[in-house]
């Protein structure tokens, strides 16, 4: 049991990791319904942000951490301003951000595989090494901290799509672009503001699992694997979806790896066979959008 | 108030409407009559700025709108009521409303009580969901909508589309109050009837051109009037 205890905070750790890059797919997938792959790519580049700033600088951890997220929202709002909105308001057929954007994956990976060495680069943990016993569950400072972190990012995500008249601009959008700017909402902004958004939490994904993987140019792809799986379990239709999606393939990969009678690496193909499964039977993920 | 010019609209590649030309004075309301498939409710997506590709002019007060961002159209007071409705289902009615004046800023209890007073039916059923509405009151939701802007010109796309006669007696009553405001209309009906006896003006569009224009009153005199919407019908 204790094992399983054990085990369970990982998977949570990294359920909530691929949680946020869900989320940050899902910002932008529901006002603009362009999918962006790219999202691993924006979490690579905060790890990196993580290592300059933290690592090799010794800022303390939320000084980088603020510089890293507030350099994030300028990469997400550039990479809308200069890829996709051309595109959009050309008219252009939803398909062609979607491959702008795979072409920006590659830019993204590229420009950092040609500035770093190709060696995993560490990023330091938010408090430090150690481990945290709360009666029989236990797991590291940093498992903790990821945790909770993501809850914070999830529960504000509600509240804001809940509770603000932003939020239900953006949700407006989401629903219907054309009543939505008829009621005079800026869809360029909301666009624009989703893509910041976006960067930011998959950024802080990067930065929140970047101790354990360290900062690597390849990171990038695995992840945004992991968190259209998480998506696509979770459902696009409510802000929870992402996390639900991310706790449970998080728990089967631990699982596969601690139980299942095969090699470790195929823990690999957990989410892909788990991302076949869902399309197949339930594309619409386990909760249901709300109309 | 409103003055289109060799205005020109298209989908892609197809153009939609060819060359209209036609004006709206302060407190009018105009009536815009076609077939299906004429550009009534491209123009009005012109003249909204929520279709990509136009050309022409569209001044409002003098003030040149046919490059402007639909955000800022509505910020210039224009308002459309779209075919369809289009509110936001799993919105509460407040909430519905309350976007509808999203870009005015300070205290929206007036503009509340105005569209509720409008509608009774909507302050009985201010935290009902949108979807949960009957079509009628979809409607009127819609337009109350439409009115939390404060807009100056008001257009409604066919809004009696497929609704009860009570209903449609009930919003027509709600169009005549505003309408006695001074408020400026231009409405989108494919009904002659109520078109004749609710608009003073009318404009009627074909494929894409504006095929006549005339005062209601001289158009519920022409005696080929029964004739007339079935010879333009038949000719799109």
């Amino acid at each position: 049991m204790q094992d399983f205890f054990e085990l369970a905070v990982g998977a949570a750790a990294s359920g909530c990791v691929y949680g946020l890059i869900g989320l940050a797919y899902l910002l932008i997938i529901r006002p603009t319904g362009i999918i962006n792959f790219a999202v691993g790519e924006w979490a690579m580049l905060a790890a990196f942000g993580g290592y300059v700033t933290l690592t090799k600088y010794e800022w303390p951890y939320p000084v980088g951490m603020a510089v890293v997220l507030g350099l994030m929202f300028v990469v997400g709002w550039a990479t809308e301003r200069v890829v996709v909105r051309r595109l959009v308001e050309g008219g252009a057929p939803l398909l062609a951000p979607i491959l702008a954007l795979l072409g920006m994956l590659v830019v993204f990976r590229e420009s950092i595989s040609v500035t770093f060495p190709p060696d995993p680069h560490p990023v330091p943990d938010a408090f430090g090494i150690g481990r945290l016993e709360l009666g029989p569950i236990g797991g590291t400072y940093q498992s903790f901290f990821t945790i909770v972190t993501a809850l914070g990012v999830f529960i504000g995500a509600w509240l804001f799509f809940e509770r603000t008249v932003a939020g239900k601009a953006f949700e407006a959008v989401a629903l219907n672009r054309r009543a939505a700017a008829l009621m005079g909402i800026d869809l360029t902004r909301v666009t624009a503001l989703s893509f910041g958004a976006g960067a930011v939490v998959a950024g802080l994904g990067g930065l929140l699992v970047a101790p354990n993987i360290s900062a690597h140019y390849l990171m990038g792809v695995p992840l945004a694997i992991q968190g259209f799986t998480a998506l696509v379990i979770g459902g696009v239709g409510r802000v929870a979806g992402p996390l639900l999606g991310g706790l449970l393939l998080a728990l089967a990969e631990q699982l596969t790896v601690r139980y299942a009678p095969v090699p470790a690496g195929y823990a690999q193909g957990v989410p892909l066979v788990l991302l076949m499964v869902f399309l197949l039977l339930r594309p619409t993920g386990l909760l249901k959008a709300k109309v | 108030m409103l003055r289109i010019s060799e205005l020109r609209a298209s989908y892609g590649a197809a153009p939609v409407l060819q060359s209209i030309s036609l004006h709206v004075d302060r407190g009018e309301t105009v009536a815009l009559l076609g077939p299906n498939g004429a550009g009534k409710s491209t123009l009005m997506a012109a003249i909204t700025g929520t279709i990509a590709q136009r050309a022409g002019s569209i001044l409002l007060d003098g003030v040149e709108l046919a490059a402007a961002k639909s955000h800022a159209i509505v910020a210039r007071g224009v308002a459309l009521v779209p075919e369809g409705r289009l509110v936001f289902a799993p919105f509460s009615v407040e909430d519905n409303l309350r976007l509808g004046a999203i870009r005015l800023k300070g205290a929206l209890a007036e503009r509340y009580e105005y569209v509720y007073g409008l509608f009774p039916r909507l302050a009985e059923r201010r935290r009902q969901l949108a979807g949960t509405l009957s079509g009628g009151e979809q409607q009127m939701l819609a337009i109350g909508r439409a009115l939390m802007s404060a807009p100056r010109l008001l257009l409604l796309d066919e809004p009696f589309l497929g609704l009860a006669p009570m209903v449609v007696q009930e919003i027509r009553a709600a169009l005549e109050r505003l309408r006695a405001t001074g408020l400026t209309l231009l409405i989108v009906e494919q009904k002659l009837d109520i078109a004749l006896s609710f608009a003073s003006r009318a404009y009627v569009l074909i494929k894409g051109r504006v095929a006549l224009e005339e005062t209601t009153a001289a158009l519920a005199r022409r005696p080929d009037i029964d004739d007339l919407y079935f010879a333009l019908a038949s000719t799109a």
